[in-house]
């Protein structure tokens, strides 16, 4: 396989090189290709990698313009049927000096036969602006991440010096024999196990079972621990933040105000109980999309949908702007272009809000498919959804009484609002009577009359009519109220969901969920819609029809329904290579494909395609269990390897893209977070619930200022794994963003890595650092008393699971003798071992 | 093409990026994560500019909540010869709280300044000092007149949260200028933060190191985490200098033991350049440091005391002023960019520029002491030989409506408003771009300027080609300017 790559390079390159020889002294015409030749699937890739740059939208060098029709083909750039007689063609075979793309960014020959080809075919230019979804699907393209999932055998590794243990390894160290590379030993026992227990369930081991580990000499031994990892409730809580950060979750909205979310927690709880359960695959992708339709009276059916509502949420463009007000409909329409991009970005790793303003530049998706996804989502709002778990019915029932109540009691509010203000200054005065009234204690009856005499002047003021509506109203309500009455307290969960609101945010609750119209925006702008467009997905994968066949009057849940079935459909080639590729980067610190939200042309190519493909097809048949494709990674040879360097294979492969050895994990903040309070013992292992909260809220009723600077690091309810933290948007928590938290208002589908002083300031001198270095020499104080040789020797095998060496225990002996054990144990919450696990 | 493919630190190949590639290949390359970590790895490194560059520094003035132009910047005789009658656009219009009451009068007298005969708006009248280095700007329009997209769109060039505020992509193209101090420093008002809050300018997807850090001059913990918690009563100065070594002497042999591996390395250098940070940042905002004139020129000779409950002139000098002061002696010691935010959050009572209810109670003393606090920093930056090679950018999210709400106020126009830019090789004495006789539309309709020709010419001064500073995130290499923008030659020296 190595030989054959290696010689297909060197044919190519040949061929380039007499290609760009011939044809300097002569065009060389080549076979007209057996497949015709069409603009979507083979021009504009090659256009859009090699041209646009310089001949698109942003700059159009020398006048000319590539990426749209009515540019390009005038002035004799493209004249159809004639290559040679088209400046394109001229230019690209060029010689050198004159030859486009300039320098270093050379055609291949196969390109420049295409274009050839397609131009000598008479240079069919579909309008793109008016492309329908059946002409991109045509034909199939060509790029990698839109083909049938192929699961190819597994290579068969001859070379006994190859140490294979299962499938991975054969595909891993066929491919570095190619290179010449091969697999780094395997990491020792005290290695493997800390290496094992931050990567699957973020924390530490414990001496102890450090020490059980490296004495097991069971033949499973390591088996064991991977089994035990997995099925430990920890897992779960780590597992959940990866998700979190894709879905880009948060406790409160963003933006302007940035009011709190009370109830988004079900949902993190959810992702945590799915995780831990193994939830099939297939099930939890549909549960967050449909959840309420496809598995209906569940409660994680419900609590699912918070993943659509998860991103941030702009207060203002919604609560106080209505619809028909131009920024209105821009917040709406922003909202919904968060859950479209939420949504396939996450699950099938496409990035569709590209194609907001124009066709995707690089991706074959057309404009009508982004706004065909916005129409799945068109009925919905975010907001509290109340809902009774194991009754659809009643939920609905309740949903529609609370809903009308809610709006009776805006409609009346603003009825008499108005009729105060017409009764003027007696009311006035009066509700100043009543305020100075009930500031005494026990002096209801004199507040109630001054209340009744201010509903007659109300009265009064109203005009007949006016009043029979508020009577009305009053009459209604006190019906729904009673019917109310009967109801459980429901549950609530911050979701996407069809409202039932108020004033300017009303929602679509009103009209029973009807999905609002959906039209192709021209530029993306509100004010300009186009043709109105039905519910549908990415129209270049042809597994399915990219428009979904509803009967006209079926209900909103439909659309999500049919969207979760086509995003799990075992046809589509993207979700199961999304979710494999993602959890191998979790695994090793980067994926097959490198670029885990963007699958496109202009995304990372996976570093082995058989081995992505072999896996997502092994994942997706065996029943989508994310455990066992954990623990058929973990199992792997390749996973157990060392992580050292190694001079010879860093010039080959410096960036250990062929998996040569593991790499190196610097630990995120919330791992960091959690093995302090571990090895201190602070750590409160409690699960679930509302967010613990490291700040202290000033001025709640406008827009609250989250002032961290103000908690208390002694505050035990921060002592809760960081998974269960309240995440604040607009005022991140400083520590953790020092050491490159997600950002709660970013899809990040890799944590940035990155050292600065500042991170280290906020390791050195920040309340928790200060408070649980003290708490660590405590503990040592108590487990070892008055044993600094003893201390010194815990504190080592808490942090890195090892004793210490000899000239560590002398320094540190001679350290703390004159500064004290919490001074040592904030140099060793400090040191690199602590943040980095080989 | 091949040089214009260097500026693009193009994350999306398999192949590494350049940091990735110094830090994986191994052998004495410590001193270049080191650079990385002072922002010293820039795209653009230094020499290689697109162009020449006229500016090195920038510092970017904010006013939150949206600053009425036609009360300070913007003349309107026509408003005042109008004044009461009932307002008329010649068109629908849609303001946010539809304030669409009578025309209203600017609120203040406008007296010309300089040379230029520039006319000023009272409660800005001390920028009437330097009013011939200023070029306004008066034809700039929104795309939102909602305050958090908005500010968005200002800080970041984008409508929604998660892009880099510009100061983190002038950071992350020019790198440092400095080995002991932030690139970028964000001074929000002291009483809390604008809409969207950190979002305004923090680094989203490009690396941490160009965030914003955000500075409070004048309290006793000006930088986050800078010494250790009240808490830690067990740290003495011994202690942490002990600390510091042991920490290296432990990390060295950790390293050395660990070969091939620059991240190692590169922390150890982290925590050295934090202790060096700990000596510098004290140092930079030690506004007692400074001369008594100096401090008389910024109206900071009175010093802090207690002030009056109600909003009042002396206070908003006394708190901008001292922004502004802190912000020249960081310039002086290498930041980048610095950016001061005047206007709260957009609550009650009004401590912000969101004078719905009433220009003339919020806008008096904010304004005042916002101009006071400016024009005192152009003429020190003047002084010191600073001016020219620092852009002065004053902004706000959209401007207010010549039509009055409630009365006494404006509702929110993102249909015009005015930005003001000097120094640094912008031309003096000068406006470009008209509004309309009532400061409601541009001029010149087809022609307004938006952010992006305002950042275009704010990187085209720091010798950067705004097409060509981008880095890829999920899906695009994005841009400071997004797809827009262009450079306004006339702004230009």
């Amino acid at each position: 396989m190595k030989n054959r790559t290696l010689k297909s390079s060197l044919i190519l390159l040949a061929a380039i090189v007499l290609l760009l020889t011939i044809n300097r002294v002569r065009n060389v015409v080549f076979a007209a290709q057996a497949v015709q030749v069409t603009f979507d699937r083979d021009i504009r890739p090659i256009f859009a990698q090699h041209c646009f740059k310089c001949h698109g939208e942003q700059k159009q060098s020398g006048g000319l313009r590539l990426d749209t029709k009515a540019f390009a083909i005038r002035g004799g750039v493209i004249v159809a049927g004639k290559a040679l007689e088209s400046r394109l063609y001229q230019r690209i075979i060029a010689p050198d000096g004159e030859q486009m793309p300039p320098a270093g960014e050379r055609l291949t020959a196969e390109q420049i036969a295409l274009i050839k080809s397609w131009i000598e075919a008479g240079a069919n230019w579909p309008d793109a602006e008016s492309k329908s979804a059946s002409e991109t699907t045509a034909t199939p393209p060509k790029h990698w991440a839109w083909q049938p999932i192929k699961k190819s055998a597994v290579p068969e590794t001859q070379n006994p010096k190859l140490k294979t243990r299962n499938s991975i390894d054969a595909f891993i160290s066929t491919r570095l024999a190619q290179s010449g590379l091969t697999m780094s030993p395997e990491a020792d026992r005290r290695t493997l196990i800390r290496r094992l227990y931050f990567d699957v369930i973020g924390l530490p081991p414990t001496p102890e079972r450090v020490q059980q580990f490296v004495n097991d000499r069971a033949p499973n031994a390591y088996e064991k621990l991977v089994d035990e990892l997995l099925a430990s409730p920890r897992y779960g809580e780590r597992w959940a933040r990866h998700w979190l950060d894709v879905v880009h979750y948060g406790d409160t909205h963003g933006y302007d105000k940035d009011k709190p979310r009370p109830n988004a927690w079900p949902y993190r709880d959810y992702v945590i109980r799915a995780l831990n359960e193994d939830k099939p695959y297939k099930r939890f992708v549909e549960e967050q999309i449909a959840g309420d339709v496809l598995y209906s009276g569940t409660r994680d059916g419900i609590q699912a949908l918070g993943f659509i509502a998860a991103g941030p949420w702009d207060f203002i463009g919604h609560a106080e702007l209505p619809e028909s007000k131009i920024d209105g409909k821009i917040a709406r329409h922003l909202d919904r272009d968060d859950m479209v991009a939420n949504t396939i970005g996450t699950f099938t790793s496409v990035t569709v809000h590209c194609a907001q303003c124009h066709n995707h530049k690089f991706d074959p998706i057309p404009q009508e498919d982004y706004y065909s996804l916005q129409s799945v989502f068109a009925a919905l709002d975010r907001a509290d959804k109340k809902y009774f778990a194991n009754d659809p019915a009643m939920t609905a029932r309740f949903n529609q009484l609370d809903g009308r109540q809610r709006d009776l009691a805006e409609r009346k509010r603003v009825i008499e609002r108005d009729a105060a203000k017409a009764a003027g200054e007696a009311v006035t005065k009066l509700d100043a009577q009543i305020a100075e009234a009930a500031k005494k204690t026990g002096n209801e009856t004199e507040v109630n009359a001054l209340k009744a005499k201010r509903a007659e002047m109300i009265d009064a003021a109203m005009k007949p009519e006016i009043r029979a509506e508020r009577d009305a109203y009053n009459a209604e309500l006190a019906q729904l109220s009673k019917e109310l009455s009967t109801f459980p307290k429901p549950e609530v969960v911050y979701a996407g969901t069809v409202l039932y609101g108020t004033g300017t945010f009303t929602g679509t609750g009103a009209s029973g969920g009807k999905p609002r119209p959906i039209y192709l925006l021209a530029r993306g702008q509100v004010t300009t819609p186009g043709r109105e467009v039905s519910p549908g997905a990415l129209s270049m994968l042809s597994f399915q029809s990219a428009r979904f066949a509803l009967p006209k009057d079926a209900g909103e849940g439909e659309r999500r329904a049919a969207l979760a079935h086509w995003i799990t459909d075992q046809n589509n080639p993207l979700t199961w290579r999304s979710i494999v590729n993602r959890v191998w980067q979790y695994h090793f610190g980067a994926g097959l494909v490198t670029t885990p939200n963007d699958f496109g042309n202009n995304g990372a190519k996976p570093s082995h395609p058989e081995l992505l493909d072999w896996l997502a097809a092994e994942f997706r048949d065996s029943g989508g269990s994310l455990k066992k494709l954990h623990k058929l990674i973990v199992m792997s040879a390749t996973y157990r390897q060392t992580s050292a360097g190694n001079s010879q294979a860093e010039k080959s492969d410096t960036s250990n893209t062929l998996l040569w050895r593991q790499n190196r994990r610097k630990l995120e903040a919330e791992a960091v977070r959690d093995a302090v309070l571990a090895v201190t013992g602070k750590l409160d292992l409690t699960m679930g619930g509302p967010g613990w909260q490291d700040f202290v809220v000033e001025h709640p009723e406008h827009s609250p200022h989250y002032e961290y600077g103000l908690a208390d690091p002694e505050d035990k309810q921060t002592w809760r794994r960081s998974i269960y933290r309240f995440i604040v948007r607009s005022q991140t928590q400083p520590w953790m963003t020092a050491l490159d938290c997600a950002d709660p208002s970013m899809r990040v589908d890799k944590r940035n890595e990155s050292l600065s002083p500042l991170q280290a300031l906020a390791l050195l001198n920040n309340g928790f650092m200060i408070s649980q270095a003290r708490h660590f020499a405590e503990r040592l104080q108590q487990e070892r008393p008055n044993d600094l040789a003893g201390q010194i020797e815990r504190a080592y095998w808490l942090a890195f699971g090892r004793a210490p060496l000899a000239s560590e225990r002398t320094k540190f002996m001679a350290f703390a003798q004159s500064y004290g054990l919490p001074n040592l144990c904030r140099v060793i919450l400090n040191l690199n071992e602590f943040t980095f696990a080989d | 093409m091949n040089e214009n493919r260097s500026f693009q630190r193009n994350q999306r190949r398999s192949l590494p990026t350049r940091r990735e590639f110094l830090w994986q290949s191994g052998g004495g390359l410590g001193a270049l994560a080191l650079a990385s970590m002072l922002g010293r790895d820039e795209a653009l490194a230094q020499g290689k500019l697109h162009h020449p560059a006229k500016a090195k520094r920038v510092v970017h003035f904010f006013m939150a909540g949206a600053a009425s132009h036609i009360d300070l910047f913007d003349y309107k005789p026509e408003l005042a010869k109008r004044h009461g009658q009932p307002s008329d656009f010649g068109e629908k219009v849609e303001t946010f709280q539809d304030g669409l009451g009578p025309w209203l009068k600017p609120l203040w007298e406008f007296k010309p300044y300089g040379k230029s005969g520039k006319l000023l708006g009272e409660p800005v009248s001390a920028l009437g000092s330097v009013a011939d280095d200023i070029a306004f700007v008066h034809n700039m329009v929104s795309k939102s007149g909602v305050h958090s997209t908005a500010t968005l769109l200002q800080a970041t060039g984008f409508l929604l949260p998660g892009f880099p505020g510009a100061g983190c992509w002038v950071s992350y193209g020019l790198g440092s200028m400095n080995d002991n101090l932030p690139t970028f420093v964000v001074m929000p008002d002291h009483r809390g933060m604008a809409s969207n809050g950190v979002k305004n300018w923090d680094a989203a997807f490009l690396p941490a190191q160009h965030s914003g850090t955000m500075i409070y001059p004048g309290t006793d913990a000006p930088v986050a985490d800078l010494f250790p918690h009240k808490s830690g009563t067990y740290i003495t100065r011994e202690s942490e200098a002990a600390t510091q070594q042991l920490m290296a002497e432990i990390n060295r042999a950790h390293a050395a033991s660990h070969e091939g591996d620059q991240r190692l390395e590169g922390r150890i250098r982290s925590y050295e350049l934090a202790a060096r940070m700990q000596l510098a940042a004290p140092d930079a905002l030690n506004l007692k440091a400074e001369p008594a004139h100096a401090l008389k020129l910024y109206g900071l000779d009175r010093g802090p005391r207690e002030w009056p409950k109600e909003i009042n002139d002396e206070e908003e000098t006394f708190y901008f002023a001292q922004k502004c002061l802190a912000a020249r002696r960081l310039l002086e010691r290498g930041v980048r960019f610095i950016q001061i935010w005047s206007g709260n959050d957009n609550g009650f009572p009004r401590r912000n520029w969101d004078s719905h209810e009433d220009v003339r109670r919020d806008h008096g003393p904010l304004a005042t002491g916002m101009a006071r606090g400016c024009a005192a920093f152009i003429q020190d930056l003047k002084q010191r030989g600073l001016l020219e090679d620092t852009i002065i950018l004053w902004t706000t999210e959209f401007g207010r409506m010549p039509s009055s709400q409630a009365g006494t106020g404006r509702d929110h126009n993102p249909y015009c408003f005015t930005n003001w830019l000097c120094g640094g090789g912008i031309k003096g004495g000068i406006t470009y771009g008209e509004s309309d006789e009532f400061g409601y539309k541009p001029q010149d309709r087809s022609n307004p300027t938006q952010v992006y020709d305002i950042h275009a010419t704010m990187l085209h001064l720091l010798g950067i080609d705004h097409e060509r500073l981008s880095f890829y995130h999920n899906g695009i290499q994005r841009r400071l300017t997004d797809v827009h923008g262009k450079v306004i030659k006339p702004l230009l020296a």
